[in-house]
């Protein structure tokens, strides 16, 4: 492989690696904040493609709509998060991770069904929108721009989600009910109120990868599926509930998927599995997460 | 019998357990007493192997038996109870002791022989000892605070121990239950003639049953003696009676 | 032996008997009433209801939740599917030697699970489980790939469905009774106190890790027993038999079914079924029916269709004993 083959495979496994960060970072966050292993985040990206697919197509006419579904896409996916949370979510917090687990798979296949209903079982695509639409130069190559502004989008979203939480009132709030709800809810923190908005933050980020790929990729049933394996793949591999784990181990696995793919195509399903066995054998709580 | 020497533990620089030497005689009841925090737990939990000690040496009956798993210091004959979850909570009050006695006998390997008649007397016979007779077929998770501590207690004995370790045995029971229990472990213990230590609060309970108190504070054993000298000694009631009466 | 046969007459005199009696006896001459569309129906039904069996004796019986116990069923379809197709070892050997493999695959899958708890654990499950599912998709040409492994051999007398049915409810009711042996016996009495509180049964002796590990082993062979079955059932084997979403299918059956009950998963299994077939032809949609009872299953009905019933009835026949006493 030449030197620019190499740059090429970089720069695709860091596009696809930011949108899998995007997905991922909304899972950890869940995770760590609600002790919840949630199946159907994948579905919520999935929905967050449909509806970028959706508003795109019928409102077509008014100029620079893709940046209009860019902000409503991951508003409502954020909703529909925010309403899963408080009426189902919210009854099985005590109960153990399997009810959880079986739940969030209930709803995979409702809200699979329900995009089947409306949007149908066909494949749709969103042409990429202005002004990212072009081709450009770096170092004398040349890269799609959507790709770079994919990775770009990806690495402002971690450093303002870093900022958040180191910085700001709820940023600390938020680790407070994470490090112990109890205590949290005894210092008058309102801590069902935390879980919602941080449910629904998570749904946001899904939702937001949603949107962003579909220029790059294809809108269809079943991709929730393929992105949700690749996500347990990631947070384990960062350390469940760890936001710059879920970074790392999203450039990690969109390194390994871009080079497997050209180098040894029939292993690379297998290698994200094989990480993910490795790092649960001998550190499981991943490399950037905290021990118990 | 058993002897704990120069055992230390910490967790992250907070030492809780600092150079303990202390040796437990064949038959002798023993309490351990101190305020919150002073390391009791911990010391049991090092002893029946639930953590391992950084320095030290924990010998039973000449046998060194530091950094063994639980299961084998079980099977060593140290049983123990625990302030908390101690139960099989979804089980029969039966099975919770019948299980304990499969162990014990070693034949909860066996596959493919019936569980359910087996070991019925033997398992009666416990339960007979520790008043749970009547509930024996009631769901253990459904009785009473004091009856599970009483099963609590049975489960312990069923692995037929030479040491019995009991941490706070009557704590959260109503005075008339206390009384009730500390006179059952006082019977048992002596009837099978059993080693025993235990860690209370209560000091009525305390004084009652044990012959010998040894005092812990931030890790360390500050008095060893007899109840009648730990009552009379000065330091001891400035740093744990004082401050702590029930 | 000879108390299990004690305990068996004992039994059959109980009412429970009775009816499970009943039942098998009515599986046996069902095929004298109905179409064999129904035959190859409640088929299916039988070889699921192993599999959710054999996974309840590490869920519901040991505690330990496995996201991938359709792994394993897959390792026993395909190793029976390849001996059939590429080896002319006689047909007893291949079924015997898809659950040996299952087992074998189990120990060491279940030797480095068991190291882990909860999440840990059921992830850990999920991974290798989706190994196998790539090595099986991948190696297109030993397995077939996506294309599966088909057309390999049966024995002439399983040719019929209903004599395959025959043949399929016989193993299937001999895997049932040992594993309610297993179940009833010291060891699993032990695996249930471990699932009660690990560190409980720890004191008293038990080691824990061998016991899980023990109970992985023998609910792999049994997944592995379901999976040769299917495999002879069908006619062919395909990657995604041990795919995530395989296993959460035994999942949501041990579930549908009451994890907390021998026959909860045998339960599971026949309505399960019966629902997918019966609402799939009414509706391209069936899925969300499925979800939405699952979601019923998770908020209302944890125990399931066997908890519901005994915490509907038996309360009452246990308050009626208690107040004659």
């Amino acid at each position: 492989m030449d030197i620019e083959a190499i740059m090429g495979q970089v720069l695709s496994g860091l596009s696809v690696g930011m949108v899998l960060f995007l997905i991922a970072s909304g899972l950890s966050v869940i995770f760590g904040t609600l002790k919840i292993l949630n199946l159907a985040h994948g579905t919520i990206y999935m929905i967050g493609g449909f509806l970028c697919y959706w508003i795109t197509s019928t409102f077509a006419h008014i100029p620079a709509i893709f940046w209009l579904a860019l902000i409503l896409g991951p508003i409502a996916t954020a909703l529909l998060g925010g309403l899963i949370e408080i009426f189902l979510l919210r009854r099985i917090y005590a109960e153990e991770m399997l009810y959880q687990y079986i739940l969030t798979f209930g709803l995979i296949l409702i809200l699979g069904e329900l995009c089947k209903l409306i949007w149908g079982v066909g494949y749709h695509t969103v042409s990429v929108p202005w002004p990212v639409d072009g081709k450009m130069s770096i170092f004398g190559m040349i890269y799609p721009v959507y790709n770079i502004f994919l990775i770009c989008c990806g690495v402002a979203v971690f450093i303002g989600l870093m900022a958040v939480m180191r910085f700001t009132g709820l940023g600390r709030i938020i680790r407070a009910v994470t490090f112990n709800r109890e205590m949290a809810n005894a210092l008058g923190i309102n801590v069902p109120m935390v879980y919602t908005g941080v449910f629904m933050l998570g749904c946001w980020l899904a939702g937001l990868a949603g949107t962003l790929m579909p220029p790059m990729s294809v809108v269809a049933l079943g991709t929730d599926m393929a992105v949700i394996i690749d996500c347990f793949i990631i947070v384990v591999i960062g350390g469940m509930g760890s936001l710059s784990g879920a970074f790392i181990g999203a450039i990690i696995l969109g390194l390994v998927n871009a080079f497997g793919i050209s180098l040894l195509p029939k292993l690379t399903i297998a290698f994200g599995f094989l990480l993910m066995i490795i790092i649960l054998i001998i550190r499981h709580w991943g490399l950037l997460g905290k021990p118990e | 019998m058993i002897e704990v020497e120069g055992l230390t533990k910490s967790f992250g620089g907070l030492t809780a357990i600092d150079n303990v030497y202390l040796k437990f005689k064949k038959r002798e009841l023993s309490s351990i007493i101190g305020p919150n925090g002073a390391g009791k737990t911990t010391l049991f939990n090092l002893i029946t192997g639930h953590l391992s000690p950084d320095q030290g040496k924990i010998i039973f009956n000449g046998r060194d038996i530091t950094n063994l798993p639980p299961h084998e210091i079980s099977r060593v004959g140290i049983g123990r109870s625990f302030q908390r979850q101690n139960i099989f909570p979804r089980l029969s009050t039966f099975e919770n002791i019948q299980i304990a006695l499969f162990s014990a006998k070693h034949i909860n390997g066996k596959l493919f022989s019936q569980a359910k008649n087996m070991l019925r007397d033997e398992t009666d016979e416990i339960l007979e000892s520790v008043g749970l007779t009547d509930k024996k077929l009631m769901q253990a998770g459904y009785l009473a605070y004091g009856d599970q501590k009483r099963l609590e207690i049975g489960i312990a004995l069923a692995i037929e121990p030479q040491l019995l370790l009991l941490d706070e045995p009557t704590a959260g029971m109503s005075p008339r239950e206390t009384i009730e229990i500390t006179k059952l472990i006082k019977k048992l213990v002596k009837k099978r003639g059993l080693t025993l230590i235990f860690i209370e609060h209560d000091m009525d309970i305390v004084f009652g049953i044990s012959e010998k108190v040894k005092v812990m504070h931030q890790g360390r054993i500050i008095f060893e003696g007899t109840p009648k000298q730990v009552k009379a000694n000065a330091e001891v009631q400035k740093i744990y009676l004082g401050k702590d009466k029930k | 032996m000879r108390e299990i046969i004690q305990e068996f007459f004992k039994k059959t005199l109980t009412l429970r008997l009775f009816w499970l009696s009943t039942a098998v006896i009515l599986l046996f001459i069902l095929p004298l009433f109905i179409s064999t569309a129904y035959i190859s129906l409640i088929s299916e039904m039988l070889i699921m209801a192993l599999a959710g069996c054999a996974l309840n004796l590490m869920m519901g019986y040991t505690g330990m939740v496995s996201f991938g116990p359709a792994g394993l069923y897959a390792v026993g379809a395909y190793t029976t599917a390849l001996l059939l197709k590429k080896t002319g070892i006689p047909f007893a050997a291949t079924m015997v030697a898809g659950p040996i493999m299952a087992g074998l695959v189990g120990a060491v899958v279940g030797w480095f699970c068991v190291r882990r708890t909860a999440v840990y654990f059921a992830l850990l499950t999920l991974a290798f489980a989706q190994i196998i599912w790539t090595i099986f998709f991948e190696w297109y040409d030993f397995t077939g790939g996506d294309d599966g492994t088909v057309g390999f051999r049966k024995p002439e007398l399983l040719l019929s469905i209903n004599s395959s049915y025959y043949f399929i409810l016989l193993i299937v009711i001999i895997c049932l009774i040992l594993l309610w042996i297993i179940v009833n016996s010291p060891f699993g009495k032990t695996l249930q106190a471990i699932r009660e509180n690990p560190v409980r049964t720890e004191f008293i002796g038990v080691n824990v890790k061998r016991y899980q590990l023990y109970a992985f082993i023998i609910s792999s062979l049994f997944l592995g027993a379901a999976g040769s079955l299917f495999a002879v059932f069908s006619g062919s084997v395909f990657p995604d038999y041990a795919h995530w979403i395989k296993s959460t299918d035994m999942i949501v059956i041990c579930l549908l079914g009451g994890m907390y009950n021998f026959l909860g998963p045998v339960i599971g299994s026949a309505v399960y079924i019966f629902l997918s077939k019966l609402i799939s032809g009414y509706t391209m949609y069936w899925m969300l029916f499925l979800g939405i009872i699952v979601v019923f299953l998770v908020l209302f009905m944890r125990n399931g269709i066997a908890g519901f019933i005994s915490h509907k009835i038996a309360p009452l026949i246990q308050e009626n004993k208690e107040t004659e006493k």
